[in-house]
């Protein structure tokens, strides 16, 4: 990994006696897509807030490029950009209204501050609806504007908390291009979402988060590899699965079986064979099957074999 | 400068919303207009704005009862009968500011050329002015009842002369007539049948005349309705972490001062615009409407001090309602609670002697009090600055209070 840019440290968090991230530290590289991955309430925007100075942790640190975001907090500030989860805009302003407003409260001025504004309205594709007012525009339209608005300083950590909540596939796409065209200029970015997918085409690197504890650092590769074949998911009968529960684990294929009443989760190296192989098994003991459920190894299963839930349970 | 643009940004949200703009600038000249003209008398109405003449009659006789007739109709003072004993002792204990004493032998006395002197006995600290007031209306009634009493006795005295005379027409003739009436004038003059001896007050006391609704209306409204802009304040806050700007501000490279500074600016000029309009209308508006127009006052500069920690209180008391609701709703409720009630207890809409009349120092506790009172002397009685450093003082009090309080339970996460 090359030189970090940004680097926190056992970051705690508690709201009285809910403990919201629980020791949390991780290294984000100049130039990284880092993503933040886990369900709703797993602490993703909490440690995103600390990381972002709009939180003091309770304990913990956090620096960017070298400085102490405690101590010199609006130094560190400047180096940042945030994009909320929310459509943090001003819905009767224009469009370059609230880009003209959001530059100068990071300092930006004059020449430099029209210049900014009409690059950046041209990359997130408004130059010609600009003066109108954003409560005009489409959800998409207004996602575009979100982002535009954390880039205008040209920060060198982008931090986007689940961009893509509530917007059109289209919008999803171009919000995709628009964050592989920054990293390609120099940007490092830390992305939050609870889409594995998203995770996958655009993170370097990958932490996943579930109960404000960081369960996995690596890229979506070594992760998935981690996992090897993949999961297969079984139901049957209420109350059937103790039936067939020992056999299916002695399968040469499964790597281990976990079972409720009426449903069976298998870990397997191969996933068709692991099938074929639970299938003879239900036959042979009459178990009536009431669904199959095969997850290729992907970040989802990922997430599902470390925390034994689902990504948007 | 950071604050500079959050405050310009909300300006510009502010002038982008008509209703906003409606109801804090326009709709307090329609305020203004019904309180100065249709309300104008309420207050004035309900106290006889006469000043009170509190009047032993020690004669009881005709004479006297014709004398304080024409005092009561003469306008602008009320007569008040008492018993000696009690006016005195009222006086003594400063209850009543003067006493008017007719004298036992009054009525026979100038019935029978008898010079007579009325007493009107005034408390050291009565209102000089009003005390003057007092002494021209009962000297020009007396003098004018001597004079008809004089020139009545001459005519009685020539119509006597020509029942001696009926041979005589030298008794008739013009001259004769004219003659003595100058005599009968001039002695009026140098001898008055009747005199006034007034024992002055020993300074000038607290005007206490009781304003209508009319005299504070301009300042009554200009405060009531910039303490609505509190409300406008927390409302700002409360969308911009409703839709996660604040968040946003949060996160940018300036300190939570900075932030709370940039979001109270914008009230504070909300505020001095808004009191901009209402007294160019108060002052221009009114007189083309044909109703008596508000003034600056005679220290202009003390005005605009106090209009400045007017603006300056209504804002921070923004970021006290913003700190304290926690809901769009309770802001609204919060809001216009606390601005009408402490509209209504600090004088906006009722007279401030009729407040404290019935409420004695309650309305003390709510700014608008020490608003209303410091605006009232500048621009109603036509004080100055060094009138009104108390209610500076208080207003300041108030301001920094407020702020305090607000940055104390604000939740800036």
């Amino acid at each position: 990994m090359s030189e970090p840019i940004l680097i926190a440290q056992d970051l705690v968090k508690t709201f009285g006696e809910i403990h919201a991230v629980r020791g949390i530290s991780l290294r984000v590289a100049r130039g990284e897509v880092f993503g933040l991955l886990g369900p709703n309430g797993a602490g993703k925007t909490t440690t995103i807030s600390m990381l972002t100075g709009l939180l003091e942790p309770t304990s913990g640190s956090v620096t960017v490029d070298g400085l102490d975001l405690k101590t010199h907090t609006n130094q560190v500030k400047a180096k940042l950009g945030l994009v909320p989860q929310e459509l943090a805009l001003y819905p009767t302003l224009s469009a370059r209204q609230n880009l003209n407003f959001f530059g100068r409260i990071y300092g930006l001025r004059g020449k430099e501050l029209r210049q900014r504004v009409d690059e950046v309205l041209h990359m997130i594709g408004l130059a010609d609806r600009a003066d109108d007012a954003i409560e005009d525009y489409s959800g998409g339209m207004k996602r575009r504007v979100n982002i535009g608005a954390g880039l205008l300083h040209k920060p060198e950590v982008l931090f986007l908390d689940e961009p893509t909540v509530g917007v059109d596939p289209q919008s999803r796409n171009a919000i995709f291009e628009s964050v592989e065209a920054l990293n390609r200029a120099g940007m490092s970015v830390i992305y939050t979402t609870h889409y594995m997918e998203e995770a996958q085409r655009l993170c370097h690197r990958v932490a996943i988060v579930d109960e404000g504890e960081l369960i996995a650092l690596d890229t979506p590769t070594a992760l998935i590899r981690s996992l090897g074949g993949g999961i297969l998911i079984i139901g049957v009968a209420e109350g059937r699965a103790e039936d067939v529960m020992d056999p299916v684990a002695q399968l040469p294929t499964v790597k281990s079986a976990t079972r409720s009443d009426s449903q069976l989760k298998i870990e397997t190296h191969r996933l068709q064979e692991a099938l074929i192989g639970v299938l003879d098994i239900t036959n042979q003991l009459d178990v009536p099957i009431t669904s199959i459920e095969m997850l290729e190894p992907n970040l989802e299963s990922v997430f599902l074999h470390l925390t034994g839930k689902k990504l948007r349970e | 400068m950071k604050a500079l643009s959050i405050a310009f940004k909300d300006l510009q949200i502010f002038f982008k919303d008509p209703g906003a703009v409606f109801l804090l600038v326009l709709l307090p000249l329609v305020f203004v207009v019904v309180f100065t003209g249709a309300l104008g008398a309420i207050g004035k109405g309900e106290e006889d704005a006469r000043i009170p003449l509190p009047v032993v009659d020690l004669d009881g006789g005709q004479s006297a009862q014709t004398l304080l007739g024409k005092i009561d109709a003469a306008g602008g003072v009320r007569v008040e009968p008492y018993a000696q004993a009690e006016a005195m002792a009222l006086l003594d204990e400063d209850e009543i500011d003067r006493v008017l004493i007719i004298p036992a032998d009054f009525t026979a006395g100038i019935a029978s050329g008898q010079p007579a002197t009325l007493r009107l006995v005034n408390h050291p600290d009565a209102d000089a002015k009003q005390a003057e007031a007092v002494r021209l209306v009962v000297d020009g009634v007396a003098n004018d009842m001597a004079l008809e009493i004089q020139i009545f006795a001459a005519l009685q005295q020539m119509g006597e002369m020509q029942a001696g005379m009926p041979e005589s027409s030298q008794a008739f003739a013009v001259e004769r007539m004219q003659a003595q009436a100058r005599s009968q004038f001039e002695r009026a003059q140098t001898q008055p049948l009747v005199a006034v001896a007034q024992r002055e007050p020993a300074q000038e006391a607290e005007q206490e005349e009781s304003l209508g609704l009319g005299d504070i209306a301009v300042p009554g409204i200009t405060v009531l309705f910039v303490f609505m802009v509190a409300q406008n304040t927390a409302r700002s806050i409360y969308d911009e972490k409703k839709v996660g700007s604040f968040r946003r501000l949060l996160a940018a490279p300036m300190s939570k001062a900075t932030l709370l500074g940039g979001k109270m600016l914008p009230g504070f000029i909300t505020g001095l615009i808004q009191i901009a309009v209402i007294f160019a209308f108060g002052i221009v508006g009114l007189r083309l409407l044909g109703l008596t127009p508000a003034t600056l006052g005679n220290d202009p500069l003390a005005t605009g001090l106090v209009v400045l920690l007017l603006a300056l209180c209504s804002s921070a008391f923004g970021i006290l309602i913003a700190a304290l609701a926690r809901t769009e709703g309770q802001i609204g409720g919060l809001g216009t609670l606390l601005v009408w009630v402490m509209g209504l207890l600090g004088g906006s809409l009722i007279p401030l002697f009729i407040l404290e009349r019935i409420l004695g120092p309650v309305p003390m506790v709510v700014p608008h009090y020490w608003a209303n009172r410091a605006l009232i002397d500048l621009m109603v009685r036509g004080r100055g600055l060094a009138d009104v450093m108390v209610e500076m003082a208080a207003l300041l009090g108030f301001t920094v209070l407020f702020f305090a309080i607000g940055l104390w339970r604000f939740e800036f996460d």
